[in-house]
């Protein structure tokens, strides 16, 4: 049997797995990073391990969506296109694959039609494979998403996200199945996403019955995780009942909330005659080898709390908010109310809330509900902004039941059916300007952006810009391993970092000493490539400190002007004022003249108004963000 | 006991002068104000005096400069460039003082400072000039001269101010309107700026290259010249690099310059060192703008291809000695570049960036280098005075050597802390129009690209900030 390589036409994807004999695995790297690390394993892993992972001849390499696009940028510093070129470049034949939240792509809250369409459009250049998800199962929100994929000729992964309970009938999921099937037509591969573990061996095995009877030729893929340490059980009971693809992880890093290891998987299925469609066990075992050193470098991301959880069939989390919600308790201060909340609290309000599926978003929504319901002591007393458009249907209709009138009352007040009935409904963005967008974006950084980093910029604006500008002063920073990157507690004075660059240039830092000098600032020496550098770094800022007059940035001086707060850009004095009080005064006008350095530079009004306080005086000497003058709107 | 000779000046033509001064066996005395305390042309003089706070006013106070040379002994006084070195009151109290002005005399200041009195000279003795008005009469009289003679030339039309210069009290004129609306402005300007509210005008060249020539006389009627220097790379009429000789191909042209510099300088019966300054027109026309009574900045270029130390000249010929060579002893040897390293950012129309400590100073070395600089490791620029740090010299044999070696120099180049011209200068020196010697004054304006550069620019020098960061926070800021 021949591996499917990337750049099939999904006809023949489709094909090929119709008449496969045996399974296929997909490796789900970005699930592992998410649920078991924060998202926070590096693009320098992932190198590491492609050579090995694109050997092991897997389905797909899920390594991208979800949140990781959001930490790629906010606290990994690496651009999401670069990774999957990077990658692309070292697994030419793997299928890369993402999670998409549907309406909600890669965040939180629903993005506007044209958005959707544009980020599948750029991503689609580098994702083989688009799993696709709503946490309503409310199909309308997934179509634009399923349709940009098509026309891309990328193959479509629509998810039936699962849960337990009595509602959870296989009839449900079924109708859901022929909702889906109607829209994308059935060369697509469907998914059974367990995101939480949930249900039992015999439950999975059913559910896969039942969709394979009713459509025999559409490829079933099951993916979970091990929160509870039985997916393995769930994954051999869905190949055996017809799944073709399952989800499974590199085991150096299997944690206890991703998937499962690749080979306990195969393994296990082994005794039952089934074997995977030509993988490379060989490869699957270097891969961890590979990777296995840096797995230390990543502790301080792995949970607070670390062990299996059969408790998540009653709290449903799903495996990827496992970590991110204990490292909240952490940071609170409320780990020891933890258990109250996952076990008593969480499985009252998932069922007060319509026992819909606890993924993203409607996880989060979940979780914060029950932790304010649980610390604040009154139950949806300080209800939370995504709460109140669950109630008012903003994501999508419930899918069983709403929650009871009291619910509602608390959460939209007491004229609650007025608020549902002028504000509820399908939260409807109007499409954005992308050529406005991407004007703010070029002001934001000083350069025409690229298609890839407006796309980003649309998904994230603050922090897209904060990392534009982060890459401007550090760097491609992704060429360090994570010995670098999350070193705690300083390097050794001595220490050697060896690398490469992102241009394949070879480089060495020999860190030397950092001495505080007695102005408090510390001076950290470097060798670099035999050349001595010295970083200045300012006194750590003493909080609390009287007349210490911190100056101002040059952007927040201009903020200011614009307020009509007119500041000092620089060190100077002042040769002139030019203008008078009560004088009206245009945007543009000279207000002052300053020198510094024998140059004269006029201070001009950045508001129009009238001149009502003038501070400055001829031959003041000014610091940056000195006060000059003030100028009031008419 | 060895003869003293006060330096009425700072910064690196301090240094630049007091060397001369030490190579003759005479002693330099140093003067200083108060922000200045650190520079390092206080601890190379032999004595130093301190004026006072200033800033500035001191360094400009003829009365404590004439005071500070009788009181340490000096017998004369060299001005540099800048602060008092064009001002004919200073020369003239010298003088009075029984001190010896290193420079022309007062009277020789006086006339070539005042632009109707030096350009009346010089048509007197058939200097070509490009064709301007004098003083143009106060009110619409005035106004009606002007506009005829901008009927007559064409515009644009330079307006400037008499009593300006250094590129201040100039403007363009467009047409007639602007002219009416301009001229009282400028009047006004003139009075406020330098007490004086003559304006005259003059003929715009378009885009001319800047060629000056380097003169020296001594007071027993030799007149000599050491050659062109090529100032056309400027940025609002302030020059940034300097080369010598001018590169233009036509020998004979050049020739003919220099005999016409040294025809100006006898014309206004000139004395010591000076410059003359032309500029050259596309067609090989050349107009003579104005005689520099002082040594210029890039005196070093000509110093590089001579080999002839001008301020030692200098000195010499105020003591009254002859010039010891001749015309013909004045060889061109190669080529010369000067750039003038300044704490300045080109990206920020070069705001200076006064105030900063320089916390990593290497400088550069090897053959054919020169450095003329007074800051060092450690040292906080001043932001009362001028952005200059080093003047970087090279010469080579040929041009291309001469580039080249340039380009090595401002790479070995490292100053941190203030961010300077190094970066741009780069650019310069990579730039094709450069390299092959085809520049005018409009040369800033019309390559905009030479700002396009980044401080920390290599990769690896991001990253290497990067893991500074990660050393001084203890752990990664970023990855929270």
């Amino acid at each position: 049997m021949t591996r499917i390589v990337q750049g099939t036409p999904v006809k023949e994807i489709v094909g090929q797995l119709r008449q496969a004999k045996g399974y296929y695995i997909t490796n789900t790297a970005r699930d592992l990073s998410q649920s078991d690390f924060k998202n926070r394993i590096l693009l320098h892993t992932d190198l590491l391990a492609a050579p090995s992972r694109e050997a092991a001849n897997y389905f797909s390499l899920e390594i991208t969506g979800g949140a990781s696009i959001h930490v790629d940028i906010l606290r990994k510093q690496v651009d999401p296109f670069l990774k999957l070129r990077k990658l692309r470049e070292k697994m030419p034949d793997t299928m890369f694959q993402t999670l998409c939240r549907g309406i909600n792509l890669f965040g939180y809250r629903p993005y506007p039609q044209n958005v959707i369409r544009a980020t599948v459009r750029e991503f689609a250049k580098y994702v083989d494979v688009w799993r696709t998800f709503d946490f309503l199962n409310y199909v309308p929100n997934m179509i634009a998403v399923f349709e940009e994929v098509e026309r891309a000729g990328k193959l479509n992964e629509p998810c039936l996200c699962f849960s337990t309970g009595p509602e959870h009938t296989n009839d449900f999921y079924l109708a859901k199945a022929a909702e889906i099937i109607a829209v994308t037509g059935e060369d697509i591969t469907l998914c059974i996403k367990n995101h939480g573990g949930l249900g039992t061996p015999v439950r999975i095995g059913q559910l896969v019955d039942a969709l394979k009877q009713k459509y025999p030729d559409v490829i079933v893929h099951y993916h979970g995780h091990n929160t509870d340490g039985n997916d393995v059980g769930r994954i051999v009971e869905a190949v055996r009942n017809g799944a073709t693809i399952v989800d499974a992880a590199d085991a150096a890093f299997t944690g206890f909330y991703g998937p499962p290891p690749i080979l306990t998987v195969v393994q296990t299925l082994r005794e039952f005659g089934i074997e995977p469609a030509c993988l490379n066990e060989d490869a699957v075992i270097e891969t961890s080898d590979v990777i296995r050193e840096e797995r230390q470098h990543y502790a301080q991301f792995e949970s607070q709390i670390k062990g299996f959880q059969p408790t998540v069939q009653i709290h449903k989390l799903p495996g990827g908010a496992m970590g991110s919600s204990l490292e909240q308790a952490s940071k609170g201060g409320f780990l020891d109310r933890v258990s109250a909340i996952l076990h008593k609290e969480l499985p009252r309000v998932q069922k007060e809330l319509g026992n819909y599926w606890s993924v993203t978003p409607g996880s989060q929504i979940l979780w914060t509900t029950a932790v304010s319901n649980v610390l604040d002591g009154e139950r949806y007393g300080n209800p939370s902004g995504d709460l109140r458009n669950l109630l008012l249907g903003k994501y999508g209709p419930f899918p069983f039941y709403q929650p009871e009138e009291w619910i509602y009352e608390k959460v939209l007040g007491e004229n609650w059916r007025e608020v549902l009935k002028e504000e509820g409904g399908l939260e409807k963005s109007a499409d954005i300007d992308l050529g406005h967008e991407r004007y703010a974006l070029a002001e934001a950084i000083g350069s025409e952006p690229t298609d890839e980093q407006l796309i980003l910029y649309l998904q994230h604006p603050n922090d897209a810009v904060d990392y534009f500008k982060f890459e401007e002063k550090y760097g491609q920073v992704y060429v360090l391993p994570p010995s670098v990157f999350f070193r705690q507690g300083g390097f050794a004075p001595g220490e050697k970092i060896a690398f490469r660059d992102c241009h394949g240039k070879e480089h060495m830092i020999e860190i030397g000493p950092s001495p505080i000098t007695d102005t408090g600032e510390t001076s950290v020496y470097e060798t670099v490539d035999h050349h001595q550098v010295i970083y200045t770094f300012k006194a750590k800022a003493v909080q609390g400190v009287a007349g210490s007059d911190a100056t101002l940035s040059k952007e927040e001086i201009l903020d200011l002007a614009q307020a009509g707060d007119v500041r000092s850009p620089f060190s100077g004095n002042i040769v002139e004022i030019t203008v008078e009080e009560g004088q009206e005064v245009m945007v543009g006008d000279r207000v002052a003249i300053m020198e510094a350095m024998k140059m004269q530079t006029p201070i001009l009004a950045e508001m129009a108004g009238i001149v009502t306080g003038i501070i400055a005086k001829k031959g003041d000497a000014l610091k940056p963000g000195s006060k000059i003058l003030k100028i009031d709107k008419n | 006991m060895k003869k003293k000779i006060l330096v009425a000046n700072r910064g690196e033509i301090a240094i630049r002068l007091i060397r001369a001064i030490q190579e003759l066996d005479y002693e330099a005395i140093a003067v200083y104000e108060t922000p200045d305390e650190m520079s390092r042309h206080i601890r190379i003089a032999d004595e130093a005096v301190l004026l006072g706070d200033g800033p500035r006013c001191d360094y400009l106070n003829i009365d404590k400069i004439i005071r500070a040379a009788i009181k340490s002994g000096a017998c004369a006084i060299h001005p540099g460039y800048g602060f008092l070195a064009e001002n004919p009151f200073f020369a003239k109290a010298c003088e009075a003082a029984g001190l010896i002005f290193i420079g022309p005399g007062s009277e020789i200041i006086y006339n070539l400072g005042n632009k109707v009195v030096a350009r009346q000279i010089m048509a007197d003795a058939g200097i070509p000039m490009v064709p301007g008005t004098e003083n143009l009469q106060q009110g619409q009289e005035g106004i009606n001269t002007a506009l005829a003679f901008g009927e007559k030339y064409g515009y644009p039309i330079m307006l400037k101010a008499t009593s300006g210069g250094g590129g201040r009290g100039i403007r363009r004129i467009e047409n007639d309107a602007e002219m009416v609306k301009q001229i009282p402005v400028a009047r006004a300007e003139a009075l406020a700026a330098f007490n004086d509210d003559s304006v005259y005008l003059e003929k715009v060249v378009i885009d001319p290259k800047h060629v000056e020539v380097q003169i020296l006389a001594d007071s027993f009627g030799k007149t000599l010249h050491l050659g062109t220097r090529d100032c056309s790379i400027q940025r609002r009429n302030q020059k940034l690099i300097e080369i010598a000789p001018s590169m233009i191909k036509n020998a004979k042209l050049l020739d003919e310059i220099c005999e016409t510099a040294v025809k100006a300088a006898k014309a206004a019966n000139y004395l010591n060192a000076g410059t003359v300054e032309f500029l050259i027109d596309r067609d090989g026309s050349y107009y003579f703008m104005e005689i520099n009574t002082r040594v210029q900045v890039e005196h070093t270029v000509t110093e590089m291809i001579t080999g002839i130390d001008i301020v030692r000249n200098q000195i010499n010929i105020a003591f009254c000695k002859p010039l010891s060579f001749s015309q013909k002893d004045v060889q061109v040897r190669g080529h010369a570049i000067e750039v003038r390293i300044n704490a300045e950012d080109p990206k920020n129309d070069f705001m200076p960036e006064g105030g900063k400590k320089v916390s990593v100073y290497r400088s550069t070395g090897g053959f054919g280098v020169r450095l003329d600089g007074f800051v060092y490791q450690g040292y906080i620029i001043p932001e009362v005075y001028d952005s200059l740090l080093v003047k970087l010299t090279v010469h080579g044999f040929t041009w291309e050597e001469t580039v080249g070696r340039l380009k090595r120099c401002l790479k070995n180049f490292a100053i941190r802390g203030p961010k300077t011209t190094i970066p741009f200068y780069e650019n310069i020196a990579n730039e094709k129009d450069f390299l092959s010697g085809n520049f005018d004054t409009s040369y800033i304006e019309t390559h905009p690209h030479i700002f396009h550069y980044d401080e920390d620019a290599s990769e690896v020098g991001k990253l290497a900030r990067f893991i500074a960061e990660l050393q001084y926070q203890r752990e990664n800021p970023f990855a929270k």
